[in-house]
């Protein structure tokens, strides 16, 4: 019983990482069509930021606010890799559109300059976040523990699966998005200026890598590939799901994540990866387009 | 859809002897250079440049002419290398364990070891593997009609996979390390003693870029090639004429698998080991930066891109240089994309000719003049 309740949580948790970097994807990818190679070094970049970010309040702020410096992460490396997201989008992203595989590889070359200047910055070695103490130890019932800062990433990434369905689906701006990717020109006939609403869009879902870069931050040591780990799982997850659709990526990263939980607990962790990876292209057989989809009869699309 | 990469039809007949010639040319030259190069390591490097070639010829058909890129030509090429290594390895060891088995505390030699202490069998099975490997999944992958993106994406997860495998099955694969300690097939090549088993080695990749540049040429400039192009630009279109769009892509997908295996291969042979590391989603981007860097589309192109950037970071990677080289490579791949879609080839195809006319035609002038 134990066991199954730390399996059942251990595959929680890991479900809500993918799903908090494939959050981003599901917005860059699902919405705008962007395959962003970078999104894993905006992952890292926002995890580098938590660290920048903690260095500051241990060097310049009393230690009584020390803890508060997570939040003032997350908003920071929001912030951080927003910016970044919008200016990659209006150098590089907006000249590609139409050419997907292109876009892909363009910012396959952004991401290694991006690890470099990593490397060149804070050096090749990994730096580390300290967990701040709020969500140190962990929460024990009936023998079995469960660390505060998995439970926090968990109601972390509730927090911003809703709001990112509240935006989309709720407010002005969401509305707007949708218009656009769904029929830009009609969209420009409306009045809507399709340009900014792709800036922003880009920038949302480039902000939520770098959240996801916090939580990833208080996994494990960052160094300037720690993205490189969670990219190709979050792009299944958003494949998986069904590219644009919101649950879909939530049902994706759900099945990702406990599969590899229960493979892991007969099989050795690289083992268990291949094993979902296989299991996961065989199932694309059978929905090519993942399991929730829009339907569609237009042809040639999407190349 | 891709009208950038289509010259006009004339242009491309010309431009196509033009390709010939600069082949010609850089094969030329590579078959003088170990006369010329004093070192071994620089024909070493210039033996693994050749293979990088062939890789990149093989992507070129697939992604350049067929539309699908594969991010994930890595696998192949480590199925090839692999295969090779294993055998060059029971060759050093005389069909005994390795010490990697050892370590992992295996008694006796895993039966899909064994057939790799035989050459010719070696041989088969390095075409056949990821021929068979890589016909099964693009039966599968086309079947169900994945292209685009989600062909890029499959391949980069199939890659992953595997390269997970072979990183946690130590006992069998040398794990993180990879096989290694592994001489050529003609012996070792390391040292300027042993400079007759290099030259054969290289003489003998060489013959394998050529064979398989005629091969790609060949089949490109039929109409074989046409229906490449045309399931690129218009894949239902191809389909509604009636032809069977996912033998064609199955047919040159497992093609190109063989070739990059090929090449793999071979790489053992100058690389002297075989890691994952080759094995890895960036190594075969990186790949795909050399098709890109060259000019898609073009089988020359593959060649100038795989010598183009591997010499340059031969010359940059040491020094002052080796932190800005990344950053090098990443400012040329994004500028190729955004600003220069053909490549090298590209540029120098849609720029010199007009150039010579205008040259030309100065020329008139002033002989007009002067008479």
């Amino acid at each position: 019983m134990d066991q199954l309740v730390t399996t059942l949580f251990n595959g929680l948790s890991l479900s809500s990482i993918y799903l908090l970097v494939a959050l981003g994807l599901s917005i860059t990818f699902g919405q705008m069509g962007v395959i962003n190679m970078a999104h894993g070094e905006f992952v890292m970049l926002g995890a580098y930021t938590t660290f920048c970010t903690q260095e500051l309040f241990a060097n310049f702020l009393p230690e009584q606010v020390g803890s508060i410096y997570y939040f003032a992460a997350i908003v920071l490396a929001f912030f951080v890799t927003f910016a970044l997201g919008c200016l990659l989008e209006k150098l590089l992203i907006s000249k590609l559109y139409g050419r997907k595989i292109d876009s892909l590889l363009a910012t396959w070359g952004v991401s290694l300059i991006l690890q470099q200047a990593v490397r060149t910055i804070f050096g090749a070695q990994g730096v580390n976040v300290n967990a701040p103490s709020f969500l140190k130890g962990g929460l024990a019932v009936k023998g079995v523990t469960f660390s505060y800062n998995r439970i926090f990433i968990i109601i972390l990434v509730a927090f911003c699966l809703v709001m990112v369905w509240l935006l989309v689906n709720r407010s002005r701006y969401g509305s707007r998005m949708r218009a656009t990717m769904q029929n830009r020109p009609m969209a420009q006939c409306m009045g809507i200026n399709t340009k900014k609403i792709d800036c922003i869009t880009f920038g949302i879902g480039s902000g939520l890598a770098g959240i996801a870069g916090c939580s990833v931050a208080l996994l494990g040591s960052v160094d300037s590939t720690v993205g490189q780990n969670y990219i190709v799982y979050s792009f299944m997850t958003v494949v998986l799901g069904g590219a644009g659709n919101l649950f879909g990526t939530v049902i994706g990263a759900a099945i990702i994540g406990f599969s590899s939980i229960f493979v892991e607990n007969y099989q050795s962790a690289s083992i268990a990866r291949a094993i979902v990876l296989l299991i996961i292209i065989i199932f694309l057989q059978f929905k090519p387009s993942g399991l929730f989809t829009v339907r569609s009869r237009v042809l040639d699309e999407g190349v | 859809m891709d009208t950038l990469l289509k010259p006009a039809l004339h242009i491309e007949k010309k431009s196509r002897r033009g390709y010939h010639i600069t082949f010609a040319v850089i094969a030329a030259m590579l078959a003088l250079s170990p006369f010329i190069i004093e070192g071994t390591s620089l024909v070493q490097f210039l033996g693994k440049c050749m293979c990088y070639a062939i890789v990149g010829i093989a992507l070129d058909l697939i992604w350049g002419y067929t539309g699908m890129l594969s991010l994930g030509h890595g696998l192949w090429f480590c199925l090839g290398g692999y295969a090779m290594a294993m055998f060059l390895k029971l060759d050093g060891t005389n069909g005994k364990i390795t010490d990697f088995m050892q370590t992992g505390g295996l008694t006796e030699l895993p039966w899909f070891w064994k057939p790799f202490g035989s050459f010719p069998l070696t041989l088969i099975l390095v075409i056949l593997i990821p021929a068979l490997f890589a016909g099964i999944v693009g039966y599968f992958v086309f079947r169900s009609r994945i292209k685009g993106v989600y062909f890029s994406i499959i391949t980069q997860a199939l890659t992953w996979a595997v390269y997970s495998l072979f990183m946690a099955n130590s006992k069998f694969t040398g794990g993180n390390n990879g096989i290694t300690d592994i001489a050529s097939i003609f012996g070792k090549t390391k040292g300027s003693a042993n400079r007759t088993n290099l030259l054969i080695i290289f003489f003998i990749t060489l013959a394998v870029l050529v064979l398989v540049y005629l091969l790609a040429t060949f089949l490109t400039g039929r109409k074989f090639g046409k229906l490449l192009i045309a399931i690129r630009d218009g894949e239902n279109r191809t389909y509604f004429s009636g032809y069977s769009v996912n033998s064609y892509k199955n047919f040159i997908y497992a093609m190109s698998a063989v070739l990059a295996a090929i090449a793999g291969a071979l790489f053992v042979n100058f690389n002297g080991s075989i890691t994952p590391t080759q094995m890895t989603i960036s190594y075969s981007i990186t790949m795909v930066i050399w098709v890109a860097v060259g000019g898609r589309g073009t089988i020359i192109g593959a060649v100038i891109g795989a010598f183009f950037i591997n010499l340059c970071e031969y010359n940059f990677s040491s020094g002052i240089l080796v932190e800005a080289w990344q950053f090098i490579i990443g400012a040329i791949f994004c500028l190729t994309i955004l600003l220069f879609k053909g490549g090298i080839v590209g540029i120098v195809r849609d720029n010199i000719p007009e150039l010579i006319r205008r040259i030309k035609n100065r020329k008139n002038k002033t002989a007009k003049e002067a008479a």
